[in-house]
C-alpha cells in the first residue's frame, strides 16, 4: 500500500462518517520500490492529497520530513516533487495495520494489500 | 465501398495503403474511432466484425491498435458470391475468379506487403517473428491461444459470421480452422511439382491459404475445400508454392453472404494478445474499449471496485499513464493474480490494490473521478438487491461530473433499464455516417435492441424490488452492445449529476438523450486536472 492510497482511504465502519479519516497507520514491514520519476504526474496528485494526514503518516514511518504544506509553485519545484514522488509512490507498506480513528477497528495490511472488509455486524445500519 | 469490382489492396499514389482489422462484434465503432485517432485513417468503413481503412502509418503504429483482433493488408473486398443461386461448379468458378480476374491487385498487394515488412525491419521495432517467414512454432502458440479463445466463445451465435480466431462451424467439425489446409498440402505439393517445371520465372514465394466460409457458401463448401480451390488457383496463376509449415505468406479469405474479403495477415500474434498482460481476465479489447469511453484525464483517480485480475486497470494504465488507479476485490486469489499482473506489466507504481467489498468502499464520498467495472455475471449474483447496493455505493464515491463505465450482462442491463436506471437504447451502431455502411450491418445487429427487450423482460421486471431508480443521480450517457463470445454484454456509460435540484432528465424518461455538456463539474477537482 502506497501512502497516496492511505491518504485516500477512510474508515467505512457504520456510523463513523467523516470522523473515519485519516486511518492510523502502523507498519511492521516497509519496502521502498524505486519508481520512475514523473514530475507531471506527481504535480497532478498533490491537489488530491490531504496534507495533514500525509505528514502524520510519513512521521509514523519515520520518513524524511514532509514539508508542512506544498511549496508555492511546486509544479516547477523538482526537489519538492522528487520528495513527494518518493513519499507518495515509492514507499510501500507491506505488513501492518490501519486503524479507524473513531471506532478503533483494526484493518490488517498483508502483502501490501489492506484488508478493509467489514463483518456483517459492522455493516448493519 | 459497395463497388462490385475488385477493390485494390492499396493505392500509394493516393496517399495510403488499404488495410482491415477484425474486431469482436460490437467493437467496430471503437475500432473505427481508434484508427481515425491513432492512424489518421481515411475511408474508414465497416462490416460486421471487420473495419476497413486507409492509412500511411507504419506497422509499429498499427501495432498499437487496442480494440482490434488482427490486422490485414487488404487484397480485395467485393460483393459476395451468390452461393444460393449457383451450382457448386459455378461457385468454384467464382472463387477462381477472385484470383484470375484481377491478378494485378494480388501482385500489387504482395509488393506492398514486402515493402511494409522491409520498412518495419529497418525501423528495428519489430521482433524477428513478425518479419521472418512464418514459423510453425509461433503458429502453434497461436493455435493454443485461439483454442483458449474458442473455449470462451463457443456457441455464441447461430449464424456463422465470426471473427477469424473463432472457428467456423464447418471446420470445427473437421478438427479446427487452423488445420484447415492439410488437404491443401497434399494437393499443393503435387501441384507444386508440376508447376515448378514450367514457371521458373515466377517468384519463389511460398504461401498457405486460411479460408473461412460462412452463410450459404459455408453450407456448400467447407473451409478446406474452398481453401484448396483458392490455393490451386494461386499456384496456377502466380507459380507460388504451397507450404503449410513455414510459408512466407499467408492468404486469408473470408467468403460470406455479405461479402468476399481477401487479405494478408501482418502479424503472427493477434493484436489482441497483449505483450504486457500475463493472465487476462476480461478480454483485453473489451477492457480497453471500456476505458476508452471513461474520459480518463491526466491526474485523475480511477477505481475498479471489482477488479478481478486487473485487466481493465492494466489496459487503462497502459493507455493513460499519468493517472492513479485503485483496484478492489474481495477475493485473495484474484488480488494475488492482479498483483502479479501489475508487476509483470510494470504498472505497480500507478495501481494500488485493496481487499474491499464493492458495497462498502472505504473512500470518502465524491473522491473518485472515474469508475470502471465489469459487473459479475454469475447466477450467484442476485439481480435485484445486489446490483442496487453496488450502484448506490459506486455512485456515492464518484464525484459529480465523474464518469462510470460498467460492463453489464444482458440481464443486468435489462433490469436497470426496466427500473428506469438505464434508459437509453444501445448505441452499438456507433458513429455511422455513411448510409451505405448500414447495408453491411448484420440483421441481428440492427434489431439488437428489440431482441433484448422481448421475451424475458416481464420476468425481470417482476424481480425488480421497487420502483426506486437504482442509480439515483447517475445519468446514462451511452451504451454499446458487445460480444463476449458465448454471451453478449453492454458497455454502459453513466455520468453523475448533482443530487440537489430536479432529477436529471433521462434517468426516468426512456429515450430522452441526456445533455452531458451541461453537467457542472466540481471546481476543486477540475482545477487539479
Amino acid at each position: 500500500m502506497k501512502l497516496l492510497t492511505h491518504n485516500l482511504l477512510s474508515s467505512h465502519v457504520r456510523g463513523v462518517g467523516t470522523r473515519g479519516f485519516p486511518l492510523r497507520l502502523q507498519a511492521t514491514e516497509v519496502r521502498i520500490n524505486p519508481v520512475e520519476f514523473n514530475p507531471d504526474f506527481v504535480a497532478r496528485m498533490i491537489p488530491k492529497v490531504e496534507w495533514a494526514a500525509l505528514v502524520q503518516a510519513a512521521d509514523t514511518l519515520n520518513l524524511e520530513e514532509v514539508p508542512k504544506e506544498p511549496t508555492q509553485g511546486y509544479e516547477h519545484d523538482e526537489t519538492f516533487l522528487r520528495k513527494m514522488h518518493h513519499v507518495l509512490l515509492e514507499v510501500d507498506v507491506l505488513e501492518g495495520t490501519l486503524q479507524c480513528p473513531e471506532s478503533g477497528r483494526l484493518f490488517p495490511i498483508s502483502r501490501g494489500i489492506p484488508n478493509m472488509l467489514l463483518n456483517d455486524e459492522e455493516t448493519e445500519t | 465501398m459497395a463497388a462490385a469490382g475488385a477493390e485494390p489492396g492499396a493505392d500509394p499514389a493516393a496517399g495510403g495503403v488499404r488495410f482491415f482489422c477484425t474486431a469482436g462484434r460490437g467493437l467496430e465503432p471503437f475500432l473505427m474511432r481508434e484508427v481515425h485517432a491513432r492512424l489518421e485513417a481515411t475511408q474508414v468503413e465497416y462490416i460486421s466484425g471487420k473495419v476497413f481503412f486507409t492509412t500511411c502509418s507504419d506497422l509499429s503504429s498499427m501495432k498499437k491498435l487496442k480494440s482490434a483482433e488482427r490486422l490485414f493488408l487488404l487484397i480485395k473486398k467485393q460483393l459476395p458470391i451468390a452461393a444460393s443461386s449457383l451450382r457448386k461448379g459455378k461457385i468454384l468458378n467464382e472463387m477462381q475468379r477472385l484470383i484470375n480476374d484481377d491478378p494485378g491487385s494480388w501482385l500489387k498487394a504482395i509488393s506492398l506487403w514486402k515493402k511494409l515488412l522491409e520498412q518495419d525491419t529497418k525501423g528495428g521495432k519489430v521482433s524477428q517473428r513478425d518479419t521472418n517467414p512464418l514459423k510453425r512454432k509461433v503458429e502453434e502458440n497461436e493455435i493454443v491461444s485461439a483454442k483458449k479463445l474458442k473455449l470462451e466463445e463457443i456457441h455464441r451465435e447461430s449464424h456463422r459470421e465470426d471473427q477469424r480466431i473463432r472457428l467456423p462451424e464447418d471446420s470445427r467439425e473437421q478438427g479446427g480452422a487452423l488445420t484447415r489446409a492439410d488437404g491443401l498440402q497434399e494437393q499443393g505439393l503435387q501441384n507444386d511439382l508440376v508447376k515448378t517445371a514450367d514457371t521458373q520465372s515466377q517468384e519463389d514465394l511460398t504461401f498457405r491459404v486460411s479460408c473461412r466460409c460462412s452463410g450459404n457458401i459455408g453450407k456448400a463448401f467447407t473451409a478446406q475445400e474452398a481453401g484448396k480451390v483458392v490455393g490451386i488457383a494461386l499456384m496456377r496463376k502466380f507459380g507460388w508454392k504451397a507450404n503449410l509449415r513455414n510459408p512466407h505468406l499467408e492468404i486469408f479469405v473470408h467468403l460470406s453472404d455479405a461479402y468476399s474479403v481477401v487479405g494478408i495477415p501482418l502479424f503472427r500474434v493477434p493484436l489482441a494478445s497483449r505483450t504486457y498482460i500475463q493472465t487476462a481476465g476480461l478480454r483485453s479489447t473489451i477492457a480497453w474499449a471500456m476505458a476508452s469511453v471513461a474520459e480518463i484525464k491526466a491526474g485523475a483517480l480511477v477505481l475498479d471496485p471489482m477488479c478481478g485480475l486487473g485487466t481493465t486497470l492494466v489496459e487503462a494504465a497502459e493507455e493513460w499513464p499519468d493517472v492513479y488507479y485503485m483496484g478492489a476485490d474481495v477475493s485473495d486469489a484474484q488480488l494475488r493474480g492482479a498483483c502479479d499482473n501489475l508487476k509483470a506489466a510494470g504498472l505497480a507504481d500507478k495501481i494500488d490494490l485493496l481487499k474491499v467489498s464493492v458495497t462498502e468502499i472505504p473512500l470518502p464520498s465524491q473522491s473518485v473521478d472515474v469508475i470502471i467495472s465489469d459487473i459479475p455475471f454469475g447466477k450467484k449474483f442476485k439481480l435485484g438487491k445486489d446490483i442496487k447496493s453496488i450502484l448506490e455505493e459506486m455512485e456515492r464515491v464518484l464525484r459529480v461530473g465523474g464518469a462510470m463505465v460498467l460492463l453489464l450482462s444482458e440481464d443486468h442491463h435489462r433490469h436497470l433499464r426496466d427500473c428506469g436506471g438505464s434508459s437509453i437504447p444501445p448505441t452499438s451502431q456507433g458513429n455511422i455516417t455513411d448510409p451505405e455502411m448500414r447495408m453491411f450491418l448484420n440483421p441481428d445487429k440492427r434489431s439488437g435492441t428489440s431482441d433484448t427487450a422481448s421475451p424475458s423482460q416481464k420476468a425481470s421486471s417482476s424481480q425488480c424490488p421497487s420502483r426506486v431508480v437504482p442509480c439515483g443521480s447517475l445519468v446514462p450517457v451511452e451504451c454499446f452492445k458487445v460480444s463476449l463470445g458465448k454471451t453478449d454484454a453492454f458497455i454502459c456509460k453513466y455520468k453523475k449529476a448533482p443530487t440537489s435540484g430536479p432529477p436529471p432528465a433521462g434517468c426516468h424518461e426512456p429515450g430522452a438523450p441526456p445533455e452531458m455538456a451541461t453537467l457542472p463539474e466540481s471546481p476543486r477537482l477540475q482545477d487539479s486536472l
